[in-house]
């Protein structure tokens, strides 16, 4: 028992990590096996390799470009271009944190709305000619047609906007983006934990001690006028 | 006025006064203090409601289409669907803790008179304190959310919270003598409001940080009170020495229990009650079994009458704000604000009942004529104007005519009926009479609240007043045979008293 409450004061925080972790950009290790998923390195001059190249820290690894500097392994770019790919693959969310993602070239039928929840700092994605950018063009700055490609360039932020996407957060919560079209709820600065209900940190130390204090101290008080005079019954 | 039996004894009151040790009033505030703290507990239970039904359901959107994100801030809960569910079990809860109470009230009272007051005591408030941080904070914190776990705690805190009572009115019992007992217990039955509002105010400080850490405050002064009572409290004045109540009375002839037992004992008379005590440890009084307890003339009257007044005094408690806000449109926090003019009314109505039951010795008489008139409150509130102040008065002086005499049985009564004559000296009754008294008022209670939500569903609010008006007068009834025996007696006790005076 005694184990269990004496990191008090760090379990608020803790117990909030399991709920903040997702809202990290998903950092996908050594590399995260969406890289490996299909065969061959980045296509030479695609967008993505030029991406790659114009970036000092990052290096391609597999069908990805994977920075170095302060995030090292953090998947920035995604070519999975002529991977016949009839769907996402499951791996996908690895590469939240890329800034370009090639996705042309592949038999996909369909994007589903939340494939590229939080990839907050996606720019520029393309997808085949016969599918929509993710979220509607409205959730991007730009989009243009390639040949048989759709380049989506440009997150709107959907909190600004005052259209419907507009999302209403509850009390205490404040909009962010949350990828293409995709909007998220956060803690405004002083509440936490489940909804947001909680505010600030209880002063555990404190009300420990002065309860502690002034029990110690009534009993005292009370044992040596009270019951020092009282007899064994 | 000179009592029968001793010609040089005090005015009641007086007598009280010029024994008032520091003892008294030490043990007048634990035991205060200590049944403050058992009703704060349950007072921030109800005030975190709101709180908790939150935090077990997911978020509720009306367009289910768009689902907050991320899903673990909004969604991952699902104890329940929504709050409705979450506010039902709840109620649910409320009528398992009621229910236990009553049934531990009945057990915890034997209990009490077997074993050390103190002791019994302390261990129900730091137990039941444990066992609220589990309910609130423990599963909290380890995010451990299970409808069945939630009832068992909550029934075993009822068991445990049922301690309270028993022990902290036998002890009151113990120091304080009938004398002055009606004024003293109408005085201390404020105990119940003063918990309320400090648990209101406990939960309303820390509710921010998270409503375990109302659970956690609460448990943790109700744990840290139950410590300083196994330190500081005297169960009895023999304990120290002090002339035990009615230690003298022994050899005297008495035809009732309606004397004071508070007595005149010089200082020098100390040596001699010394003496006696030392031989009352060597037997130890034995303690009353439950059917012998229920024997005892006015036990059981007094017990279905305090089930009828209980009744409506907790559907007062329960259901007022809610009635206000419903019948009248006012807001809910307006309305619990205003509520507290009943329990006033209650506080000052047991005080000077309590005081003048005293003067008369006589509480049947002083309780019926207090329900006559609660019964025209009664008739008089169901048709209050839709106006605050004039709601307000009408409200304290319901209070008044209502929890006056509902503390009054609850606390003075229940001590005269475990210490009088029948069982003084020879056994210990007080705490399994209080529980018995106070268990089956419980009872009524936990029936009253579902009548009442389903007399007012169906037959609308003037039938619940009624209903109360109904409840009223078989308090009436019940204590009838009580309040002819008590007459009577007064009429008797004159002509010894003038021969004496």
């Amino acid at each position: 028992m005694g184990g269990r409450l004496l990191p008090l004061p760090l379990l608020p925080p803790l117990l909030l990590l399991p709920l903040l972790l997702p809202l990290l950009p998903r950092a996908g290790g050594a590399g995260g096996t969406v890289c490996g998923c299909c065969a061959g390195p980045l296509h030479n001059g695609s967008a993505v390799a030029r991406y790659c190249a114009s970036r000092a820290d990052a290096e391609p690894r597999g069908r990805c470009c994977v920075a170095g500097g302060p995030h090292p392994g953090r998947i920035v770019g995604l070519d999975l271009s002529r991977c016949s790919l009839r769907s996402l693959p499951p791996g996908l969310p690895e590469a939240a944190a890329a800034v370009v993602v090639d996705l042309t070239e592949n038999p996909l039928t369909a994007l589903p709305n939340a494939s590229f929840l939080g990839f907050t700092r996606l720019q520029s994605l393309a997808v085949p000619l016969s599918l929509e950018c993710p979220g509607g063009s409205s959730a991007w700055e730009q989009v243009t047609t390639h040949g048989s490609s759709r380049l989506c360039q440009g997150q709107r932020n959907p909190c600004n906007s005052s259209g419907e996407l507009a999302q209403l957060c509850p009390e205490n919560a404040l909009c962010a983006p949350d990828g293409p079209g995709l909007s998220q709820c956060l803690c405004s600065s002083p509440f936490h934990g489940y909804k947001c209900l909680r505010e600030g940190a209880f002063p555990v130390l404190l009300f420990c001690g002065i309860l502690g204090a002034v029990t110690a101290a009534l009993s005292l008080l009370l044992w040596s006028t009270q019951r020092r005079k009282a007899k064994a019954p | 006025m000179a009592l029968p039996g001793s010609l040089g004894r005090l005015p009641a009151n007086r007598a009280l006064v010029s024994h008032c040790t520091h003892h008294h009033i030490t043990v007048f505030l634990l035991t205060f203090f200590s049944y403050s703290l058992l009703h704060a507990s349950r007072k921030t239970f109800s005030n975190v409601k709101v709180s908790i039904s939150s935090q077990w359901t997911p978020s509720y959107l009306n367009n289910t289409a768009l689902e907050l994100q991320p899903y673990e801030l909004w969604n991952s809960n699902h104890l329940f669907p929504n709050a409705e569910e979450a506010t039902l079990f709840l109620g649910t809860l409320d009528t398992i803790f009621l229910f236990s109470y009553a049934v531990g009230l009945f057990v915890s009272g034997i209990v009490g008179d077997r074993l050390n007051l103190r002791w019994v005591l302390s261990f129900g408030m730091c137990s039941s304190a444990l066992v609220v941080f589990f309910f609130g904070t423990l599963t909290e914190w380890l995010h451990f959310y299970n409808k069945w776990f939630y009832c068992c705690l909550w029934v075993v805190n009822g068991l445990l919270q049922s301690t309270g009572w028993p022990c902290v009115v036998a002890v009151m019992g113990n120091w304080f003598g009938k004398a002055g007992r009606g004024f003293v217990f109408g005085l201390w039955s404020a105990c119940a409001s003063v918990g309320n509002i400090l648990g209101a105010f406990l939960a309303s400080c820390v509710l921010k940080y998270g409503y375990e850490y109302a659970f956690l405050v609460t448990a943790s002064v109700q744990f840290a009170g139950g410590v300083i009572v196994f330190f500081g409290l005297l169960i009895s004045p023999k304990e120290v020495g002090l002339p035990e109540l009615g230690t003298d009375e022994e050899g005297s002839a008495e035809e009732d229990a309606n004397r004071p037992l508070m007595d005149d004992n010089d200082a020098d008379d100390d040596d001699c009650n010394y003496s006696i005590q030392a031989t009352d440890t060597d037997n130890q009084p034995k303690a009353i079994g439950f059917f012998q307890a229920c024997c005892l003339p006015g036990v059981v009257l007094y017990s279905l009458a305090y089930a009828c007044l209980k009744l409506v005094n907790y559907s007062f408690f329960f259901w007022l704000p809610f009635y206000l806000s419903n019948n009248f449109g006012w807001k809910e926090a307006e309305a619990d604000q205003l509520s507290i003019w009943y329990d006033v009314g209650g506080i000052i109505g047991g005080t000077i009942q309590g005081l003048i039951s005293d003067v008369l010795q006589k509480r049947a008489p002083v309780l019926a004529i207090s329900l006559l008139f609660a019964v025209g409150s009664l008739f008089g509130y169901s048709r209050s104007p839709n106006s605050k102040p004039i709601n307000a008065v009408i409200m304290a002086i319901t209070g008044f005519f209502i929890g006056g005499p509902s503390n009054m049985i609850s606390s003075a009564i229940s001590a005269d009926l475990g210490r009088q004559d029948l069982v003084k000296g020879s056994s210990e009754a007080l705490a399994t009479v209080t529980g018995i008294v106070d268990g089956t008022g419980s009872i009524g209670a936990a029936v009253g609240q579902y009548l009442v939500s389903l007399i007012q569903e169906n037959l609308g609010w003037m039938w619940v007043f009624y209903f109360f008006i109904l409840m009223t007068s078989s308090t009436v009834l019940f204590i009838s045979p009580l309040i002819v025996r008590e007459i009577r007696l007064l009429l008797h006790e004159r002509y010894p008293r003038m021969l004496a005076g």
